[in-house]
Order: C-alpha cells, then structure tokens, then sequence
C-alpha cells in the first residue's frame, strides 16, 4: 500500500474541509449575507417593537418629559436596515485580514502565527458575516488563537496589553466561538515550507548535483547546462550564466515568492481555491517565470497530460495572486496616494453602513460569553442584569450552592429528582 | 550412604531439630539459629557452622560417613521439614525440566497417559536409587537431543547431585588438571553419543505418538504502519542540500546537540513542496461534492461538505 504525497495532503483537513470551488464559494458566501442579513432584521425588529411602544407612550406624555428619551428610537423605527451586500462584506473581511497582517507585523510575530490567525479569520467569515460578528474584535482574538495553534507562547494579558483598549476578556470572548467555526480545524498547510523545499531543488539543479526522478531523461550536466541558458524572461533571449549567477537568480525568486505567499496568498482565497503546492508554484511562476516552467519540466515531461493542466491551473492561481493590489509586486510601490485615498474613503464607507446593520444581540461579546459562564449572577448584576434572565440564573446559582453544600455532608448530595426544581424538603429528609 | 540415607529422614525427634549434629550448639542457647541444607547430601546444619567450614571453597561435607563435596552457594533454609520429601521434590523439578511434554504434544491421549507413565517411572527410579546412572545418562541425552532439534541454549540438564557419579568424586579436588579433565569428559560425551546406536540410546527416550516438532515461524520485522508506505511521486530526497541559509543551522550546536537531523527538514519541505501538487481542486472537490469519486472516503468527505452547507447550523451559533 503507497501513499503518495498528494494522498497525504488528501488526509488534510484544509482539502477535506476548506477547499473549495470558485463557484461553491461563492455559494457560500451568498448563503451566510442572506442568513446574517435575516438575523439582522429580525433581531433589530424584535428590538424595536418594546422600544416603538415605548416612544408611543412617551410621545403622549411628551410634555412633561421634553424630548431627549423618545426622539431616537422613533428615528430608527422608520428606517429599514441596509444590509451589506457579499461583495462588502468581502471587502470587509479583507481590509480586516490586512490589519490583521500588520497587526502581525507590529507584534513581530513569526509569519506562520499570523498566516494562520488570518486564515482562520476568512475561515470564520465564510460562515459567519461581518454584521454578526465583529471583525475587529474576531481579527484580534484570531491572532491569539493562531499564536496557540502554531506552539508560539504568547500570554493573553501581554497580547491584550500590547493593543488599544483592549482587556484579555475581549481576546478570549470569542475565542469558543472561533473555534467552532473553524470546526475544530486548527491546521493550516502553509506554502512556505513547499517553497523552502523547492528552492532546495533548485539549488541543487543549479549546483548541478540534483537527486533525479527515476523517469528523468536528463541528466544532471544536461539539466544545469539547461539552467544556465534560462532566457531572463518569458519568450526572451538565452543568456549564459555562471553558477553563482544562477544561484542568485534562484535565491532572487525565492524572495520574491516568499513576499509573495507573506501577502497576497493570505490576502485572497487561494488557500480555499488551490493546494499548498501549487500556490507556491503559482507564487514562483511570478517571481521568475522561465525558472519555474524549466523546474516544473523536470518534474513532469512536457508530453504529460497533467502537464497543461497543471500549467492552466498555475496560472490561474498566479493571476489570483498578482491580482491582488496591495502586494503583487513589491518592487514597485503599491499604489499612488490618489488611489490610497480613495481605498480609505471606500473601507470608511463601508464602516460606517457596517455601524448601521450590526446584528444587535451580538455586540457585547464579552457579555454574551459570560453569560455563558457559571459565576453569572454576579456579572449580570455588574452590567445591569441583561445578559441572561435574572431570575433563572438565581435559581441556578441557588441550585449550585445547595448541591456543592450537600456534596460536604457524610452521605453526599441528594439524588436529582424530576421535580427537582424548588423541592426544597430534599434536605430534611435524607439528611437524618 | 546408606547410614547418610538412614540420617536424612530420621530426623523426627524434636530435640534433634535443635542442635547441630556438627557444632552440637542448640537453639536453646542461640534463639536466632537457622539450619541450612545442601541439595547433595540433604545433611542438616547450622548457618555457622556453615559460614566456618565452606567460606574457603569447597569442603567436605562433616557429617561422620559422608564424603560428598559440597559448596556454600548451594546450601538453602529447607522448604519441607520431611527431607525425604524436600529431595523429591528438588527431583521431580529436574526431571520434569527435561521431560515437559504436554498432551497437545502428542496424538492421541493414550500415548500421552504412556508418556506420563514413563516420567513418573523415571522420576521414581531417581528417587528410589534404582538404576541411577543409566536414567541420569538417558535424560541428559534426551535433553541435548531436544535442545539440538529446537536449537536453543538452555542450561544443561544436571544430575542429581545427591546420589553417586564419577564425575562428582572427580571434582572432590579441584586442581587445575583435574579441572580439565572434566572438561574434556564433558567434551567427550557428545562423541560418544554420536555413534549411530539404536534410537532410543542416541535420543535418551523414545516416546510414542509424539508429534514432530514444528519450529515457530521467525517473527517478521516490526511494521509500525501496517504495510503502508510513503512513496512521494515528484522528489527525491537528497542526503545533503548546499544551501546557504541552512549552513548556519547545520553547524549550529544547539540545533545538533539536540538530534536535529536536517533530513527531517528536508523530506518535510519536499514533501510539502508536493502534497497537493496532483491534486485538481476543481475537479476532485466538484467530484466530491456530487459522491462521484471513486475514493472510499467519498461518503465522509461529502458528508463533511454537505456539514459545511451551513444545515448544522446548532454550530453556528454558541451563544
Ligand atoms: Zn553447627
Ligand atoms: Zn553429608
């Protein structure tokens, strides 16, 4: 029984669970707006109902009590919520991936932690939209679980410490939530390992002492002979280079690809769209492209059917990457101030309609998660007793003491019964 | 002997019990006394008188009529008070070390039952004394001849010490001739089994209906993965890779110290490098999605994507 490479990566959660279709993204993507949107609406209904009938009371009585408790609420009632459409919501997700790769940057975290804390982030997103949950907060809370996942140790109070107005309960809040969105799903294959192996190729191809395929039909000296003509570019004139030379176009591509696979392979869905192995490539066949179509044919005659297909679905993937705007190219700047600018304006836009359509009963993460928690009573009190009902978090709590009393005493606690809730004679009875 | 062979069982009364037949110290004076016996001759006595007499080597034995050799290593508290019955027992251990047939070694249980009829009659010989030195030759023939056909090394079957053999006076002195003269007898005796006599002298014993004996097959190497293998389809993993961002790792102690071995990182990178490079996402995901694929996993894949559709939607919401 053989197991090849590609059987290993088919053993992968990220191909069994986060691979997809172009098409069946996309479908994806429709779904969770048009579910979030529903929420949304619905939720903000529900809101406003008590709050309208409110106002109308308030209105009646609008003489004694002036204007500034009812005005707002009747503003509101009147407007429906605009929900994002699927392209806002993805460019959301993007602009929060980016801050998430700088926010990675600034803490000089290593690149696998943040690659996969972004991950991670358009992994929730497909599931879950912006307006339910908050990308700022999730992107935040994202990094830290990625910081876990990948074995780098960070505290959570120096991760909070180091970002603005943050406390540890905003980083871990919505960490269970994350992480069942992600499935339980914690491994992300990177490319940037693949990328180290063939650069490691390549650099022996170059020194000319290759470990050959058995179905190789050069030789070694014929193989380097061959590199070392590679036209510079596509389609352009041999050229005659020296080892050194060559080692130094290879490591030049290495470079670029790693600039490459740090940005835009993070920034886009090529991890939902295409294999490690072939984002590399992809990333590669940008940065030096007679390189990599020269190493591609050591691998692969060119007769092979895989060949083209292989070739088609590369560069497919390479336009992915080089179509993203920020960091295709990073020898040339970016992108002119002008369109800066106006790429700031847009996101601003989209903020402030994101402000409008946020999914009221999911705001205050913190809350909710504690609510979730055991020691609710107190909190509830703390932040005015909204969390959960008042009185059936007593009751647990009550239910909770009595049993940890009862666990102290000679015959342990008493046995539930069906009726269990307010039988209160349990006690006196068993305790004799 | 037969005064020694006398001594050995009587000793019933219980005031013999309590002194030492060589020191005469009694136990009434030494509450902490313990005697000892020797497998050789079964003559009880106290650990002192021990320690004094066999601490330099080999001695004989003190008691009057008894000029057996015996040797400290091999004195021992009694198990049984009977010695009669301690020497049986130390007899039946040997013979049944040899002879340890069970009745799935033979075909049919009458041979088995004929089996135990000649151990037991074996094993009475020895105890009783009749014809000692002819059963103490067969059983150590029968043993060698088992241990050759199994082909292990066990130890080799001992006679009884307690009763008479040329070889036990030999030893009496221990210089280094006589020494070898031992070890040449023992050389001997394979050659002298080696003429081809009749059967049963060659082997010892002859049992009927015993079935052949069938070697266990050797064990197979160990496989850790059940007959799976990783057989990478677009590399070959080199032993060594010049590279220059790995010289300072490769010579780094604290990576070396630890067994860092940097074919690790190479067969990983590579592997890396090509899981997935024959994988289609288009065309095994839309396969999938449809449970067209031919792949066994095909039920739990699809069954993973249509989870993924959103229809758990219990997961979507933890709050
Ligand atoms: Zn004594
Ligand atoms: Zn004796």
């Amino acid at each position: 029984m053989k197991l090849t490479e590609d059987d290993i990566y088919r053993t992968s959660t990220q191909y069994q669970h986060w691979t997809f279709t172009a098409a069946q993204l996309a479908a994806q993507r429709l779904q969770t707006n048009i579910q979030a949107s529903e929420r949304v609406r619905a939720a903000v209904a529900r809101q406003r109902a008590p709050r309208s009938l409110k106002a109308e009371n308030a209105s009646a009585s609008e003489t004694e009590r002036g204007e500034s408790g009812a005005n707002t609420p009747v503003l509101a009632v009147d407007r429906e919520v605009n929900c994002l459409t699927v392209g806002e919501e993805k460019k959301l997700v993007d602009t929060f991936c980016k801050r998430a790769l700088d926010l990675g940057d600034f803490l000089k975290l290593p690149i696998e932690v943040t690659a996969t804390g972004v991950q991670y982030m358009r992994r929730f997103y497909l599931l879950n939209s912006p307006m339910t949950y908050d990308p700022q907060t999730i992107s935040r809370s994202v990094i830290f679980i990625a910081s876990k996942a990948e074995g780098h140790h960070l505290s959570v109070e120096r991760y909070a410490s180091s970002l603005p107005k943050t406390t540890p309960a905003d980083i871990l809040a919505p960490e269970y939530l994350i992480t069942q969105a992600l499935r339980f799903n914690y491994e992300v294959r990177h490319p940037f390992r693949g990328l180290k192996g063939g650069h490691l190729e390549l650099m022996a191809l170059a020194q000319g002492k290759p470990a050959l395929l058995p179905t190789a039909t050069q030789s070694a000296q014929e193989l380097q002979t061959a590199m070392l003509a590679l036209p510079r570019k596509p389609d352009g004139p041999a050229t005659s280079m020296t080892v050194a030379e060559l080692e130094k176009r290879i490591t030049d591509a290495y470079g670029l690809a790693s600039h490459i696979l740090k940005t835009a392979a993070l920034l886009t869905d090529a991890y939902f769209l295409y294999t490690p192995s072939h984002i590399w490539l992809s990333a590669h066949l940008l940065a030096d492209e007679p390189l990599t179509l020269f190493y591609l044919s050591t691998k692969l005659p060119l007769s092979s059917p895989m060949h083209d297909k292989l070739l088609s679905t590369l560069r497919a993937c390479s336009t992915l990457l080089s179509s993203h705007p920020i960091s295709s190219h990073p020898l040339q700047t970016t992108a002119s101030a002008e369109q800066q600018k106006k790429e700031k304006e847009e996101i601003g836009a989209l903020l402030k309609k994101l402000r409008q359509c946020r999914d009221p009963d999911k705001i205050d993460l913190v809350k909710l998660n504690q609510a979730q928690k055991r020691d609710v009573t107190v909190r509830v009190e703390e932040n005015g007793g909204e969390g959960l009902e008042e009185s059936k978090a007593k009751r647990r709590k009550v239910a909770r003491e009595r049993a940890e009393r009862e666990a102290d005493e000679f015959w342990g606690p008493s046995l539930k019964r069906k009726d269990e809730e307010g039988s209160g004679g349990n006690l006196e009875k068993n305790g004799g | 002997m037969s005064k020694a062979a006398s001594r050995v069982p009587g000793g019933g009364a219980a005031k013999d019990e309590a002194i030492c037949p060589v020191c005469k110290s009694s136990r009434y004076l030494n509450p902490n006394m313990r005697f000892l016996v020797n497998p050789e001759c079964y003559h009880k006595m106290c650990e002192s008188c021990v320690d004094r007499i066999f601490s330099h080597g080999p001695a004989p034995c003190p008691i009057a009529g008894c000029k057996r050799t015996l040797r400290k290593a091999k004195f021992r508290t009694q198990t049984f008070e009977d010695l009669k019955v301690e020497r049986e027992v130390d007899i039946r251990r040997r013979v049944a070390r040899v002879l340890n047939k069970t009745e799935a070694d033979f075909e049919t249980l009458r041979d088995y039952n004929d089996y135990l009829e000649t151990v037991e009659e074996i094993t009475w010989n020895l105890i009783l004394k009749i014809d000692v030195e002819a059963t103490e030759k067969r059983l150590r023939l029968y043993e060698e001849a088992q241990k050759a056909e199994r082909n292990i090394t066990a130890r080799p079957y001992q006679p009884d010490p307690s009763l008479p053999s040329e070889k036990a006076q030999v030893v009496l002195k221990k210089g280094a001739s006589q020494r070898k003269a031992v070890a040449t007898s023992a050389a001997n005796t394979p050659d002298s089994r080696a003429n081809p006599q009749d059967g049963e002298v060659e082997k010892g014993f002859n049992f009927h209906g015993l079935k052949k004996y069938v070697p266990p097959a050797p064990e197979k190497p160990l496989d850790p993965f059940d007959g799976w293998a990783i057989e990478p389809q677009f590399y070959v993993v080199q032993d060594d890779y010049d590279v220059e961002w790995l010289t300072q790792t490769k010579n780094d102690p604290v990576a070396t110290a630890g067994g860092y071995d940097m074919r690790d990182f190479y067969s990983r990178a590579l592997c890396d490098a090509f899981s997935g490079f024959g994988v289609f996402v288009e065309d095994e995901i839309e396969a999938r999605a449809k449970g067209l694929s031919g792949d066994a996993n095909t039920g739990t894949r699809s069954a993973a994507t249509a989870a993924l559709g959103g229809k758990d939607v219990n997961m979507d919401d933890v709050f």
